[in-house]
């Protein structure tokens, strides 16, 4: 089924370029930060799209399988396990930037990048 | 076919998520993209990936979002 | 003693958490954080040099192919990973003490941080497992952000998001870039991936190991702070505190060195990666001592001549000889202890005067003379006097370039080196020489002795490098054969 792999790569493209997208373009705040969640999303369905293998098993080795026949269909654990890493590092940058928001929208009352995030020496020149 | 149906639920829910003007729904909608990425991954063959982005993705996130939001504003303006 | 390998990245993370957890306890946080901060420069001291194997799995053997595999996540410990864990430790001490020293009731979170950070810098210099170097690289990016947002400076907080936020975009590229690493050769183990790279078992101009290439660089020009980040990267320097700014900054050089160094192994047989790092590291060294020159905060204009001599580093690596590579890594080392000197050195006058700008600064030099004189001998070896460390490097980096066949490189270093003077000139006359501006008070006002201490202690290693620099440089150039 290599139909599947290449849609599970294209949907990874699609996130990464939504992501990029957002980052990049859209004004409010926490919708940047739901655009970066999806950047790690995509590159975390890379990363197990490379494990994967068409018409493989799950790569637990149960009691009573052969285990040539499980080292040549199971699919390749390594990746699976560094996506695990990478979804809890993901979360925990996303609390971090969602608390520093609700720090700065205390300040500045708004969600606007352009009015929050504006280059800080003009800011230092305003409040003068 | 269910990863096609799946694949197509992720990107749509992401997109609608970062038009929506009422914040509290974008967060409902990244809780959608991140359960259906916990399913892709269970066929990936990745059960263990697969668990951890069910709770992740489709609970803890969704509920970060949602809390920041209620502490600042809904409205995407 | 090769147990003590992995104690160097566990001995910082507990002490880390220990504190987090007992912070009420100000006394006891105060006498434990101490402990530790002097067991970190000492622990890579007494260690020997050698390999560690997380979980005893040693390297396998393919019966068939003859290669050798290695399943664990491997930290490698030689002569420079020992000096440069020693420069950093020492740093980290004598930013923990200043810190320690100068407030009463001290706060465990910030104490959390920066041990954090030197566990990071120290388990990503150590490893050879690409995968376990992005996971510390996104701890070091926490810890540096909440190191910026802890510190009492205005606007600390939107600098602290706006890098968070391009981190957040740079990290997720260099892991997709270890993605496509992973798809290639099947392993994150560096030393594995390199060994299928020379042997031809990947082809090296397939667009896939291109754009890996593209994606690893990308998250390494946004670790390092080189273009197009060096704004953001002297920014977050000039809003945390002084000592803090001091510690960013060996972060800083440490995670560039580590991940170029890892890029080297990988990539050096593509003519394409030496002249990417060479082109960015000639555009961080002109830019960073241009923007310094039109700055009138100090911090700032310190922050921009770092990314300035960041450039240098890349410069001696991206030449790829032995001897050129030698030289950068001696350069990173002196870098880490100069700019040091000079962050914590500004500091103790921005504590004097409660001022940052230049224009408004003058005569200090009457007031605080030790200070005053110890900060002319740092900016001295950043600009490249002899007889001081930054001197030598910077004579090593010269010679490289003209035995490579490039005397324009060798040119446009001297001149750098030399606007690199200029501009540290013009700002020491306005704030210590020049006379005092009347509405500037100075009377009463004493720099904390930590500081002079901490000033001091790295006065004389850079002093001492720039005498023997010998002592430094066979151990670094046994380690870059060992890499060719």
């Amino acid at each position: 089924m290599a139909q599947t792999q290449l849609a599970i790569l294209l949907t990874s493209a699609a996130l990464i370029i939504i992501g990029l997208y957002s980052a990049i373009f859209i004004d409010n705040i926490i919708k940047k930060i739901i655009g970066i969640s999806f950047i790690e999303e995509g590159a975390n369905l890379f990363i197990v799209a490379i494990g994967y293998k068409a018409g493989g098993v799950v790569p637990i080795l149960m009691p009573g399988m052969d285990t040539s026949w499980f080292a040549a269909n199971a699919a390749y654990p390594l990746p699976f396990g560094l996506v695990l890493t990478s979804i809890v590092i993901g979360a925990s940058t996303l609390a971090v930037m969602l608390a520093l928001v609700m720090v700065l929208y205390r300040r500045y009352g708004t969600l606007s990048t352009k009015v929050m995030l504006a280059d800080t020496s003009k800011q230092e020149e305003y409040n003068e | 076919m269910i990863e096609f149906v799946l694949c197509i639920i992720v990107i749509l829910s992401a997109i609608l998520a970062l038009i929506q003007k009422d914040l509290l729904k974008a967060a409902i909608l990244t809780g959608f993209s991140g359960g259906a990425l916990a399913v892709l991954f269970q066929i990936l063959l990745a059960p263990d990936v697969a668990l951890t982005q069910a709770i992740v993705g489709a609970a803890i996130v969704p509920v970060f979002i949602a809390l920041a939001v209620k502490k600042t504003q809904r409205s995407d303006s | 003693m090769n147990e003590l390998i992995p104690l160097m990245v566990i001995v910082p993370l507990m002490a880390a958490l220990l504190i987090s957890a007992f912070s009420k306890l100000n006394k006891v946080t105060k006498i434990f954080a101490f402990v530790v901060a002097i067991c970190l420069p000492l622990i890579p001291l007494l260690s020997n040099y050698g390999l560690h194997y997380f979980g005893g799995y040693e390297p396998m053997l393919d019966n068939v192919t003859g290669i050798m595999y290695h399943p664990a996540i491997t930290y490698s410990f030689t002569f420079l990973q020992q000096i440069i864990i020693c420069a950093v430790g020492l740093l980290t001490f004598l930013v923990i003490f200043i810190y320690l020293t100068k407030y009463k009731k001290v706060s465990g979170p910030y104490l959390f941080l920066l041990f954090l950070g030197t566990a990071a810098v120290t388990a990503m210099i150590l490893t050879d497992d690409i995968f376990h170097m992005f996971v510390f690289f996104e701890i070091l990016a926490l810890a540096q952000v909440g190191i910026v947002a802890a510190s009492s400076i205005d606007f600390s907080y939107e600098m602290a998001l706006k890098y968070m936020i391009l981190g957040s975009i740079g990290s997720p590229i260099m892991l997709l870039g270890i993605g496509f690493l992973l798809a290639l050769t099947g392993s994150v183990n560096v030393t594995d991936i390199a060994l299928a790279v020379h042997t031809g078992l990947i082809d090296a101009t397939s667009p896939v190991f291109l754009l890996s290439l593209a994606l690893i660089f990308f998250g390494w020009l946004y670790a390092s702070g080189l273009p197009p980040f060096h704004t953001i990267k002297s920014g977050i320097y000039s809003k945390a505190e002084p000592h803090g700014a001091a510690l960013l900054q060996s972060f800083t050089v440490v995670s560039m060195i580590s991940i170029v160094i890892i890029m080297f192994r990988i990539y050096s047989s593509l003519p394409i990666f030496e002249v990417l790092v060479v082109f960015f590291s000639i555009l961080a060294m002109i830019l960073g001592v241009s923007l310094a020159l039109t700055q009138t905060d100090f911090r700032r204009m310190i922050g921009f001549l770092a990314v300035g001599e960041l450039g240098f580093i890349g410069l001696g690596i991206g030449l790829g000889t032995n001897f050129s590579i030698t030289a950068g890594l001696f350069q990173a080392l002196n870098e880490i202890i100069i700019t040091a000197l000079l962050f914590i050195g500004f500091g103790a006058v921005v504590h004097a005067t409660n001022e940052v700008d230049t224009r408004k600064l003058g005569g200090i030099l009457a007031y605080h003379p030790k200070v005053s004189i110890m900060l002319l001998i740092g900016g001295l070896a950043m600009a490249g006097v002899p007889p001081l460390s930054g001197f030598q490097s910077k004579l090593m980096l010269v010679q490289a370039s003209l035995s490579c066949g490039f005397p324009e490189i060798s040119i446009l270093a001297i001149m750098v080196s030399i606007a690199t003077f200029v501009v540290f000139v013009k700002t020491y006359y306005t704030m210590f020489l020049k006379p005092k501006p009347n509405d500037l008070d100075l009377e009463g006002k004493e720099v904390p002795k930590s500081m002079v201490f901490a000033m001091g202690v790295l006065l004389i290693i850079i002093i001492l490098l720039g005498i023997f620099p010998d002592v430094v440089t066979s151990g670094i150039s046994n380690f870059v054969g060992g890499i060719l």
